[in-house]
């Protein structure tokens, strides 16, 4: 072999080991970056700022000398010292690369400024470096990419995970004024509004839950197991609340029930005072009265939206079950009925309990219903928000609140892990059984297709309104037709109305679907193939990936990058990191998933034929990998372009998105805007999923949407 | 367990079509009560899906099943009175044995004092007495295996159904199983049905042996008639082995010949065989082929070893001869040939199989 104690850095290395170039490539790289790119952050950007200002941000005359030390010798070390053995040329790397990267970090604490590109280029080279350096020493036998993904995964871990969530931490225990105040977590606590906020944020989720799980069975029994062509309408339509950005639906929802509701106004024609049902003289049996807003709004919306989520769970449940057990208990005299009751519904009973917890979480996170249909009902995820936009700005508050939503959806998360991990009845044999779905008892057939019916006219109300909302001139009172909503957005220029914050929702999530998609996969890779020290701060930062609600990352992330060194806020770059951090579980989810289902082997015979992990995982994982990575990239899009809760904190007037640009015109009552965007939304999402799913089939999509 | 009023089972013209696929077509069989038939045929050739038709859990798209004096074609299998063995076991996870043993005695609400009586009985029948309170998954495969049988048992069925339960089970247990699971049906006179793909247990377990070759029946009997008689080729070499040899029949006067390459073989007198003279097939068994390093009769087919393989008690040889590569079978104890060596191989004129169907 071609490891030994004695090395000569110019030697033919071996497979897995970095090459010398490729080392001295990430120094020049490195030692480029600190001379020629802005040390410290430029005010405006890269692109706005002046040659004065570029030039002072080079940081040339401050430059501390100490720190052009450690790049210095690192360049010099394998070649001045060719004898080097290879574990003394690793402790080299490592330790001036550590050393490097501390001092940057400690400088940039101890001035106060914010890092610039060439700081954040050298400290990714001298990471690079560090990597290599622990690979030669004897991490990861040797194997330098896979260190170097370990490294950089616990990078991001640690900058764009546990970095802000300990800056809430650290906001809650120092109060407005600056100074230590621990129990100020207490006191807010305990003072009035926010036990109800939290008792009212806890009911609704349950109750939600509860609604999903339920709705999400029936529809899942139907489309499996139904024999009406209507099943078919379920697995087809079943996608629309996804792709629509949450919110949307509780718009719809105000469209048709709220104060100036089209259903509203037919109930006061025929009920109302003036109705023509009504008795002259009395009032009517009906008032028009915001009924929709409130705890009835948000949980109609929420269940609307998320019922196709728990369906997609439990639908994938169903269609495990080994058929024979149902079949075996048709031939013991049981009905249809005794045999759902007895058999498939144990059977499928920690999906059940997986799809309510998923549900609760789910409706907890959720920001964008509880704003537009609130009304006086406020949920820890508004009253965050209104904590910091609001006049209040109580960092102190919004961080207290912010952690008690995180412990909460921890809480669930960890029930979730535990419980619902274990027990697992449905599991797939691998026997090849004969055997034909047992179909639903009759009467309980038609009663869902009754119910169904009604749900899905009821959702298609609710989307035709929308779409129909966008041409109407003022909803309630004037429905006349007219393109005036989408002229705005639309006819005015390419640098005004829609089109910014649309080509910012599209840019984004186009730039952050690949960077989620690898990572997600990279961290799946290394998470179910790899044991490593360190790996614990990588399980609990993909834990904390899941679990983590919008509005608290939106509020960490203020805290984290609104102030240096590290200084994103404003910057397109958070928002795509943002988006990437939501979108991330979609990928590892489906990265897992995906592995689980290749078998170790494969790898390891490529490793036999002296491939290394890079070019096995090029060559031999990625084709294999292929479909996952579409679909999730996909997914990753879609979620990216919906998201709504933390881009709302960090969007600003340069960086608007589609979503933040919808709410705002809703918060300025200009609804017939709003829900033209919207349309124009729902329909873009509806056409990419389409076009995915004709590129690279049907299932494509739906599998990997199905793996959350 | 009493013996039951065994009934028969009559299949009519039968027929199964899955869309433009007839699975089955025209089938018309009688299981004698009392009895264990097996369905025994290459995958896909449609003796699952004729056992669920017989259960109940496919319909057929035409022709009469009768159980006994009944026409069940019409019902579901909640009312067929069927007991099923399935290939995977099929038990409830999420129920004990005794539950799993028990479900169709509760669907019937029987009384509960009965209930555990009669699964204690079902159990001890299969030997697991003792185990009501297990789960599934702490048991043996061939443990859940044989708490299938007395789930399907228990309910003392009109008919028996075996749907390849011995599939997953290890091999050096399939024939403890597969001897306990035929003195259980004999004792308890239910007529069954089994289904397997090998030959070996089908002729092991049954009174009677159906082959089914897509769809169609091949041969029917009991299994000594399909293994020294096969009426077909298929039937020749799906049971047993055998080599299947061209020939031509020669008649010469009231006896009958039979050339094999070189070699004459007088046929015995009752041999049964094609009217007319000409090609023919010739089913040789492995073990009615003996080798000796010399001629000893005139009936003996000269040829040269090609493979020789040891497997413990017996040689098994690949010879190449003028009528093909035969393969044969000797007991280890005598001579062991090596490639290469010139032998013969003599054939007795009762062994000779002629198959009456050349096609």
């Amino acid at each position: 072999m071609f490891t030994s104690n004695t090395h000569h850095a110019l030697v033919k290395t071996a497979p897995g080991e970095t090459r010398p170039l490729t080392i001295l490539i990430w120094i020049i790289a490195g030692f480029g970056a600190y001379w020629f790119l802005p040390w410290f952050a430029l005010e405006y950007g890269l692109f706005d700022a002046t040659i004065e200002e570029y030039l002072a941000s080079l940081g040339w005359k401050t430059r501390p000398l100490t720190l052009t030390v450690p790049v210095f010798l690192a360049l010099f070390i394998p070649f001045a010292w060719p004898w080097l053995p290879l574990k003394r040329l690793g402790w080299v790397y490592t330790l001036f690369a550590s050393a490097g990267i501390g001092l940057i970090f400690l400088d940039f604490i101890r001035t106060g400024e914010a890092m610039g590109f060439s700081a954040a280029v050298v400290v990714m080279a001298l990471a690079a470096i560090f990597a290599i350096g622990i690979a030669k020493i004897g991490f990861q036998r040797g194997d330098s990419f896979i260190s170097g993904a370990v490294v950089f995964v616990i990078f991001m871990v640690l900058v764009f995970i546990f970095y802000p969530v300990i800056k809430i931490f650290n906001q809650v225990l120092i109060s407005r004024d600056g100074s230590f105040a621990p129990f100020q977590f207490f006191r807010i606590l305990t003072s009035f509004g926010v036990s109800r906020v939290v008792f009212n944020t806890l009911v609704l989720a349950i109750s939600v839950g509860a609604a999903t799980t339920l709705f999400g069975l029936i529809f899942a029994l139907y489309a499996v197991r139904a024999t009406t062509r209507l099943r078919y309408a379920v697995r087809i339509l079943y996608i629309l609340p996804i792709i629509t950005p949450p919110f949307v639906v509780g718009m719809s929802l105000i469209l048709l029930f709220g104060r100036a509701g089209m259903v509203n106004d037919v109930l006061m024609f025929l009920f109302g005072p003036t109705g023509i049902f009504t008795a002259a003289g009395s009032e009517g049996i009906f008032e028009r009265s915001g009924y929709i807003y409130g705890f009835t709004g948000i949980f109609l919306a929420q269940t609307l939206s998320l019922t196709p989520i728990s369906y997609m769970l439990l639908s994938g449940m169903i269609s495990t079950i080994n058929p024979s057990m149902e079949e075996a208990s048709l031939t013991m005299r049981a009905s249809r009925w005794l045999t759902l009751r007895n058999v498939t519904l144990p059977l499928i009973r920690p999906g059940i309990a997986n799809a309510f917890l998923l549900g609760m979480i789910s409706s907890a996170a959720d920001f964008g219903n509880p704003l537009v249909l609130g009304g006086e009902y406020d949920v820890l995820s508004t009253e965050i928000y209104f904590s910091i936009a609001g006049a209040q700005l109580d960092f102190g508050k919004a961080s207290t609140l912010g952690l008690i939503l995180l412990f909460l959806s921890l809480a669930v998360f960890m029930i979730q892990k535990r419980w619902v991990g274990q027990t697992s009845y449905v599991t797939v044999t691998g026997i090849q059984t004969a055997g034909n779905v047992t179909p639903l008892p009759k009467r309980m057939q038609q009663l869902f297709t009754v119910f169904i019916s009604v749900w899905l006219v009821l959702v298609g109300v609710l989307y035709f309104s929308i779409f129909l909302g966008g041409f109407v001139k003022q909803w309630g009172a004037d429905y006349s037709l007219t393109i005036a909503h989408h002229r705005e957005l639309w006819m005015h220029g390419f640098a005004s109305g829609g089109w910014p914050s649309l080509k910012n929702s599209l840019g984004y999530s186009f730039i952050a679907a690949p960077f989620t998609t690898m990572m997600g996969v990279l961290i799946a890779y290394i998470v179910t193939r790899k044991q490593f020290w360190g790996r614990g701060v990588i399980d609990f930062g993909t834990v904390l990936i899941f679990a983590i609600p919008g509005t608290v990352i939106g509020v960490a992330y203020i805290l984290a990058f609104n102030t240096p060194p590290v200084e994103l806020t404003g910057t397109a770059i958070i928002l795509i990191i943002t988006m990437a951090i939501r979108a991330m579980p979609v990928g590892i989810r489906g990265g897992m998933s995906a592995l689980s289902q290749i078998s170790p082997s494969l790898e390891e015979a490529s490793l036999l034929q002296r491939a290394g992990s890079a070019k096995t995982i090029r060559s031999v994982l990625m084709p294999i990998l292929r479909p996952t990575i579409v679909s999730s990239m996909a997914y990753s899009f879609i979620r990216s372009m919906t998201t709504v809760s933390a881009v709302i904190f960090l969007a600003t007037a340069g960086t608007n998105v589609a979503t933040t640009y919808i709410l705002s015109r809703v918060e300025s009552g200009d609804t017939g805007v709003a829900v033209a965007y919207g349309s124009v939304l729902i329909f873009t999402m509806l056409c990419f999923t389409f076009l995915v799913q004709a590129l690279t089939g049907r299932s494509r999509v739906e599998k990997q949407v199905k793996t959350q | 367990m009493e013996k039951a009023d065994s009934i028969k089972i009559r299949l009519k013209n039968v027929s199964k079509h899955f869309g433009a696929v007839k699975a089955l077509d025209q089938i018309t069989i009688e299981f004698a009560p009392g009895t264990m038939t097996t369905l025994l045929g290459p995958s896909g050739c449609g003796k699952t899906t004729l056992l669920r038709l017989i259960s109940g859990l496919e319909t057929v798209t035409s022709g009469e099943i009768w159980f006994g004096g009944e026409n069940v074609a019409e019902l579901s299998a909640t009312r067929r009175d069927v007991g099923m063995v399935f290939q995977s076991y099929a038990l409830f996870p999420h129920m004990t044995v005794e539950r799993n043993v028990g479900y169709g005695l509760r669907v019937l609400k029987t009384d509960p004092s009965e209930v555990s009586e009669r699964v204690g009985q079902a159990l001890k029948m299969v030997n697991l007495d003792g185990y009501q309170k297990r789960h599934p998954d702490e048991l043996s495969g061939g443990q859940q295996q044989r708490v299938a049988v007395a789930r399907a048992m228990v309910l003392k069925p009109k008919v028996l159904l075996f749907d390849e339960p011995l599939s997953n089970i290890d091999s050096k247990l399939r024939r403890s199983m597969r001897d306990d699971i035929r003195m259980l049906q004999k004792s308890s006179g239910i007529t069954s049905v089994y289904v397997t793909h090998d030959q070996a247990e089908a002729l092991a377990v049954s009174d009677e042996v159906i082959v089914i070759n897509e769809g169609k029946i091949e041969q029917q009997g009991p299994p000594k008639s399909l293994y020294h008689l096969p009426q077909t080729a298929f039937v020749a070499n799906f049971i047993g082995e055998s080599n299947v040899i061209d020939a031509t029949l020669e008649k010469d006067g009231n006896s009958k010949w039979v050339v094999l390459g070189d070699t004459r073989v007088q046929l015995p007198k009752g041999k049964k065989v094609p009217a007319q003279e000409g090609p023919i097939k010739i089913s040789l068994r492995p073990e009615m082929v003996h080798i000796k390093s010399e001629s000893k009769s005139s009936m003996a087919i000269e040829g040269i070893i090609s493979q020789s393989a040891y497997m413990g008690p017996v040689m098994e040889y690949s010879i190449d001869t003028k009528v093909g590569s035969l393969f044969t079978r000797a007991p280890a104890y005598q001579e062991q040939y090596q490639p290469d060596d010139k032998v013969y191989l003599h054939i007795h004129p009762e062994e000779l199989i002629v198959i009456p169907d050349a096609g």
